[in-house]
């Protein structure tokens, strides 16, 4: 079962098929925001109709010029067939600026409108480089551009196995159950996983107001390697129950104490506490990744910031040779994890109930987690698609691969939530 | 009584110091203060390497302290919102995306940064996040999505000499040298 290379296709089409039975989805949510081929995003560009014979220079000046920095993925020249077999050639001169005004064009492209005695036109060309063929069919009708078949090695980011597969989904649903589990209320919760022991590191609710955090716990060593299967899920399905039972107002309501769904609104909680800790930035994510560097301090305690022992000599080795041994130590599963101290949640998994709000999704970028996994949307503030698109930043020093798990049992609950999300919108 | 610009200077200064304490700690140099009605009610400077929590940036460093601090006096979260509502950051380098999400949702008045940060940056140089641009309805002050204003370029070049102290003495708890995972690739 390979189901995790799709983008928004199969997910419309899981939609329209909610009420029979599905089987749980990992999908993707890629780089940049999905479109159907035939609705990708534009824009306006100068050309003009050239004499075949004029080709070849005008492409060469014009390269010089002013080439296509943010286009790259699109061709100079436009072929048309006019009929009769007779060829037409459209030079691209430049991107529209400055609503148009073909006198807003560079002196130099101006200077070669006049002298080649062009008759400037507007027109469309795709923003982004195609992903897939058919992507790229839909684009070459508007304008030529060029396709490149991804060729990076995507094993280990998407295509799940069969049992990894049922590891994320229980991982997912060990999640739920923590963002479940007071009653009255859902909040987010966070579980950072080391999926190479299959070892629960961290796992938290949100604190953001102080009754709301039953489950906050750093996993003590080696006691939680089977911990997904031994979930008691009476609680999920008792909590399922109610959310469906409940209208879609009482539903809101139910979830408005998700930090990373209203970040702005800590102030005015419902559950307004007077006693204990609450703290408007301890979203789910965020305490998570605190517990999980608690347990590094506690499990590597001895460890000097200028590295004696093991880094010390570790650095005799070319970086890349010191490279390799940290990557096959952490990777196995047999050496005892005291033998390396990971570099932050490196090679970590972190499983959200809610997509994370721009600061949970950063702080997540800063501790290096490998992968996201969250079941439901957040369309006021998500910032893995939603709002912002951060796996899609390319200036950032680090990129995870994120993708949604939609669990069977939560399709109903799915419709509730997006009921209530379209509601607001 | 002192001038605005010399008061945003003598601010900047004191984050310029924080940053210079988190450099001799071997943590990368950025430090801030929160100032509330004229007077500095925190600072903060980076502890990443300290914690091994990557999140521990200067600002939520000065933040958390203020939490705390205005918890224990007993204030509700309500009161809390009102104070920072009054609270100007100063610090040495533009908030990452993570301290400008984080400054939007508690509301503060203002910032004043240094050097712009060109990778991470929230306040312009990546995300807009100080920029409140809400289309979905909000109801009420208190839980509605908040702007702040930025002004960038306070002492930048001082920021941007600690910074690259830093980055020539090595960070001591960098991940893997970059080089050898993108021939992996």
């Amino acid at each position: 079962m390979n189901r995790a290379t799709g983008g928004t296709a199969r997910r419309m089409k899981n939609k329209d098929e909610d009420t029979e039975s599905v089987s749980p989805q990992i999908i993707h949510i890629p780089e940049k925001p999905p479109f159907l081929p035939h609705l990708q995003p534009t824009v306006k560009v100068h050309a003009a109709v050239i004499e075949p014979k004029d080709a070849n220079t005008l492409v060469r000046k014009l390269n010089q010029i002013a080439p296509l920095e943010n286009l790259r993925h699109v061709k100079r020249v436009q072929k048309k067939c006019i009929g009769e077999g007779k060829l037409q050639l459209c030079l691209l001169l430049s991107t529209v600026e400055n609503d148009g005004e073909v006198d807003a064009l560079p002196y130099e492209i101006l200077e070669l409108v006049k002298s080649y005695q062009l008759s400037t036109y507007i027109t469309k060309v795709c923003k982004y480089a195609a992903t897939s063929k058919e992507e790229w069919d839909e684009q070459c009708k508007l304008w030529p551009t060029s396709y490149h078949p991804p060729t990076y090695n995507i094993s280990g980011i998407t295509g799940f196995t069969e049992e990894e597969s049922q590891s994320v989904f229980n991982f997912m649903r060990h999640a739920i159950d923590l963002a479940t589990s007071c009653v009255g209320q859902v909040v987010n919760a966070a579980v950072i996983v080391d999926p190479s022991t299959k070892q629960v590191i961290a796992s938290a609710c949100d604190g953001v107001i102080s009754s709301a955090s039953p489950a906050n716990e750093v996993s003590k060593e080696g006691s939680c390697s089977d911990y997904p299967e031994n979930l008691n899920s009476s609680n999920l399905e008792n909590q399922q129950t109610s959310l469906l039972d409940s209208s879609i107002g009482e539903f809101e309501r139910v979830i408005s104490n998700v930090a990373c769904l209203h970040p702005w609104r800590w102030a005015v909680q419902s559950l307004s506490p007077s006693c204990g800790c609450w703290h408007p930035l301890r979203h789910a994510a965020i305490v998570a990744i605190e517990h999980s560097s608690a347990r590094d301090r506690q499990l590597f305690p001895d460890y000097k910031l200028n590295g004696e022992d093991s880094i010390k000599e570790d650095c005799t080795l070319s970086p890349s040779k010191r490279q390799k041994i940290m990557d096959s130590d952490f990777q196995s599963n047999d050496r005892s994890s005291e033998s390396v101290r990971p570099y932050l949640c490196t090679g970590c998994d972190i499983y959200l109930a809610w997509e994370p709000c721009a600061m949970c999704a950063m702080a997540l970028v800063h501790q290096r987690v490998r992968r996201i996994f969250f079941s439901f949307p957040n369309s006021n503030a998500g910032a893995l698609g939603s709002v912002h698109r951060l796996q899609g930043e390319r200036s950032l020093n680090h990129h995870y691969a994120v993708f949604r798990v939609v669990l069977p049992e939560e399709v109903l609950r799915n419709k509730v939530v997006d009921a209530k999300i379209a509601g607001c919108g | 009584m002192a001038s605005y610009e010399d008061q945003t200077f003598e601010f900047m200064k004191l984050a310029l110091e924080q940053a210079k304490d988190a450099l001799a700690n071997l943590e990368v140099p950025v430090g801030c203060v929160i100032v509330e009605d004229g007077e500095v009610v925190a600072s903060g400077r980076n502890r990443t390497n300290e914690t091994r929590n990557a999140t521990r940036h200067a600002e939520m460093e000065a933040i958390d302290f203020l939490v705390e601090q205005w918890q224990k006096n007993g204030l509700s979260p309500l009161e809390v919102s009102e104070k920072f509502s009054n609270c100007m950051l100063y610090v040495t380098c533009e908030p990452c995306i993570m301290c400008a999400a984080a400054l939007s949702y508690l509301g503060i008045k203002e910032a004043y940064y240094g050097c712009a940060n060109d990778k991470f940056g929230g306040c312009g140089s990546i995300l807009s996040l100080h920029t409140s641009c809400s289309q979905l309805p909000t109801s009420g002050f208190a839980s509605s999505k908040k702007g702040f204003k930025c002004t960038a370029g306070i002492m930048a070049s001082e920021a941007v000499y600690l910074l690259r102290s830093f980055y020539e003495q090595g960070n001591p708890n960098a991940p893997k040298p970059h080089r050898p995972l993108k021939q992996r690739v």
